[in-house]
């Protein structure tokens, strides 16, 4: 089996190692790569914001040539697919049952392998929590310990580790996934006008309590006085498509990156402007489809093209409600004294029970992009401290840079994630930049 | 209606079964390893509808072809077609190759073809019929790796050659197509000085092709102008250049 030498960067861009790459296209040439004496890695399309699918010491293994359907049962509302398949093209075909999976992370192009092995989730967090609740079982095949099926009843452990493992027990090859009706791809969304972020937290709290609809919020963060001010969205779904029939574009656009990044604090104030200005000039009610409600980075891929080459930093933490007021107030006082360079800041609610190192729990989820500088990764460190101080969650999938000492204090489970698998696998023969920089 | 495809698992045979399958023909799928061609039955049958029949086979061995394809006359009642994008490969193919890899080396890519469309006649005698063989462009010219793969599909463009003639006062289609690299598993992380053929483009070029009664192409293209210097260039001159020639 061939690999490659290829240059792979983290989705951010703050990582990239040289890697040896491997594409099994057969299962025999996938169990005769694990016999080399290599560490190896996963990678699904490579768009994790932190370095999970490379290291220098092992091959990436890609699974893109296994994206077929294996079964499908319509009554049973459940559908076994290869994990190489990408979100669009699962979807392409579920959708036109009238089934879907509601846990979709922003862009179309991640495989199903990916977003299992990050515990992905999307708008319908709330609702749904994330893409777990969605896994009925998968069979994966491990270097040492060969295939092996995993579910609530069978290698239970491994199950568990594998849901949101990043990639370290396995390459997942199969999945079996219960499918969910869907009434229509056309959503009614509805916008609500905050002027501050405490303002934006009450009303996502209180929207999301209606449990029907998506609700997610987009706020300004250029400066202390704008600080919260933005809209709160709320998508809900018609029920007026009887036989759907819609199609996600399965091929990737391609863009050019600038060498600098061209988002600053004045461009970000003008970006902000209109886009405020527009959805101002807009109706309050608007029909969106699929893509634009699911996959809202699709089409706008420019908008992380113009960090530039340097990249940029994304955030997201898992805010407790006890201790949000007191968060945001510290956070407001930081913010005063870094003027930290943020393009993004948006709010929603997240359901489910955190655990191993899955990003998910009953908890205000904050999502914040930062221009990849110095002075904003100073006011991160800061709200690092103020992580570790209010028990927030930060996520390791988003957030490369990351310290190992923050994920210890933050993820009270990594250390019998640690544990579990050191005794399923003692070598630890699956490895990425992140797993060594996190001592897992 | 339906198309056996020999060496279906990957590459060229996986994306012609699915390019034939769009286009609402049943198909008879065939590899060394059952493992693989599972996936692509559900996957065809769930996306296009279509029959898939797959069987497991070891191309080198006649006894294999005969018991699982030739005597399974009701499976070819319907058959339309039979394409051959199958090709075996050593790491270590030079003169000194053992025996019994040369042999293995000389059925698949050539001998059990020739052997499967003489013996399928029983199927295609008196119908329109569709036969296509894959060549490659390392049969161009004998050199000092892939030495027993060249001479075999050498040989293969040689018998599709003789079938045309055999064949060209019938309704038989004889199809043979001469391969450069591919982007498919077989040229992965090798480094090429010419640019691998898309094989999708390939897939559709042999499907458009499928009612014409003889082609016989190269592809890429461009391995039609280097095959024609290559044949008008003595070999002394080409000695010369060899280092050029080691892909």
């Amino acid at each position: 089996m061939e690999t490659e030498k290829k240059k792979l960067f983290s989705f951010d861009r703050n990582f990239s190692a040289i890697v040896n790459f491997t594409k099994p296209a057969k299962f025999k040439e996938l169990e005769k790569i694990s016999k080399s004496e290599e560490n190896f890695i996963n990678v699904g399309s490579n768009l994790s914001y932190s370095p999970l699918s490379f290291s220098e010491k092992s091959i990436s293994i890609s699974l893109n040539g296994f994206n077929r359907i294996l079964n499908f049962d319509l009554k049973q509302k459940e559908i076994t697919v290869e994990a190489g398949i990408t979100l669009a093209e699962l979807l392409n075909f579920t959708l036109n049952n009238n089934l879907w999976i509601p846990q979709l992370p922003g862009y179309p192009f991640i495989t199903l392998g990916g977003a299992i092995a990050s515990n992905a989730h999307g708008k319908s967090c709330t609702i749904d929590g994330t893409i777990r609740h969605s896994v009925k079982s998968m069979r994966i095949f491990h270097k040492k310990n060969g295939w092996l099926n995993l579910s609530e009843n069978e290698n239970k452990d491994i199950f568990e580790l594998t849901l949101g493992g990043l990639g370290l027990t396995g390459t997942i090859v199969n999945v079996t996934l219960s499918l969910q009706t869907i009434t229509s791809t056309n959503f009614l969304t509805k916008k609500y006008e905050v002027l501050s972020l405490s303002e934006c937290i009450k009303m996502v709290k209180q929207k999301s309590k209606n449990k029907k609809s998506f609700i997610y919020s987009w706020n300004m963060a250029n400066n202390l006085s704008n600080l919260g001010k933005g809209i709160v969205f709320e998508n809900t779904m018609s029920d007026d498509e009887k036989n759907i029939n819609f199609n996600i574009p399965t091929k990737r656009k391609i863009f050019l990156k600038p060498f600098f990044s061209t988002w600053n604090k004045i461009s970000i104030a003008v970006a902000n402007k209109i886009f405020l200005q527009l959805h101002n000039l807009s109706k309050n009610i608007k029909k969106e489809d699929f893509i634009d409600v699911i996959f809202p980075y699709y089409g706008k891929e420019s908008y992380f093209n113009f960090f530039g080459k340097s990249g940029f930093i994304e955030s997201q933490l898992l805010i407790p409600d006890n201790n949000i007021d007191e968060f945001l107030e510290e956070f407001k006082y930081l913010f005063k004294q870094h003027a930290p360079v943020i393009t993004l800041l948006s709010f929603k609610n997240m359901s489910g029970e955190h655990s191993l190192l899955r990003f998910e729990d009953n908890m205000i989820c904050m999502t914040l992009d930062y221009v990849n500088n110095k002075k904003n990764k100073l006011f991160m460190s800061e709200i690092d401290k103020l992580c570790v101080k209010y028990n927030i969650l930060p996520s390791i999938i988003k957030d490369s840079r990351l310290a190992k000492s923050t994920v210890e204090k933050c993820y009270k489970n990594i250390g019998e994630f640690k544990e579990k698998i050191k005794k399923y696998d003692n070598d630890r023969s699956y490895k990425s930049v992140m797993s060594e920089k996190l001592g897992i | 209606m339906s198309y056996l495809i020999i060496g279906s698992s990957s590459g060229l045979g996986r994306e012609l079964a699915y390019t034939f399958a769009k286009n609402h023909n049943n198909l008879i799928l065939v590899s060394r390893d059952e493992r693989d061609l599972i996936p692509i039955k559900s996957d065809i049958e769930q996306k296009f509808g279509v029959k898939v029949k797959i069987i497991e086979l070891d191309f080198t061995s006649t006894e294999d072809i005969e018991k699982k394809i030739l005597l399974q006359k009701e499976m070819l009642l319907n058959l339309e077609g039979v394409m051959f994008p199958i090709g075996l490969m050593f790491e270590k193919d030079d003169l000194r190759l053992g025996d019994k890899e040369v042999s293995k080396i000389l059925y698949a890519n050539y001998l059990s073809i020739g052997y499967t469309i003489e013996n399928l006649k029983h199927s295609y005698s008196d119908k329109n019929f569709l036969i296509v063989g894959f060549g490659s462009v390392s049969g161009l010219l004998g050199r000092n790796l892939n030495n027993y793969y060249s001479a075999a599909k050498r040989s293969l463009e040689s018998h599709f050659e003789s079938l045309t003639f055999d064949n060209s006062k019938n309704k038989l289609r004889i199809h043979f197509y001469t391969l450069g690299y591919l982007d498919t598993n077989l040229a992965f992380g090798k480094k090429l000085s010419l640019p691998k053929g898309n094989v999708v483009s390939l897939a559709n070029i042999v499907y458009k092709n499928k009612n014409k009664k003889i082609v016989k192409k190269y592809f890429p293209f461009y391995w039609s102008i280097i095959a024609l210097i290559l044949k008008l260039t003595p070999l002394t001159i080409i000695l010369k250049f060899k280092k050029l020639l080691k892909n």
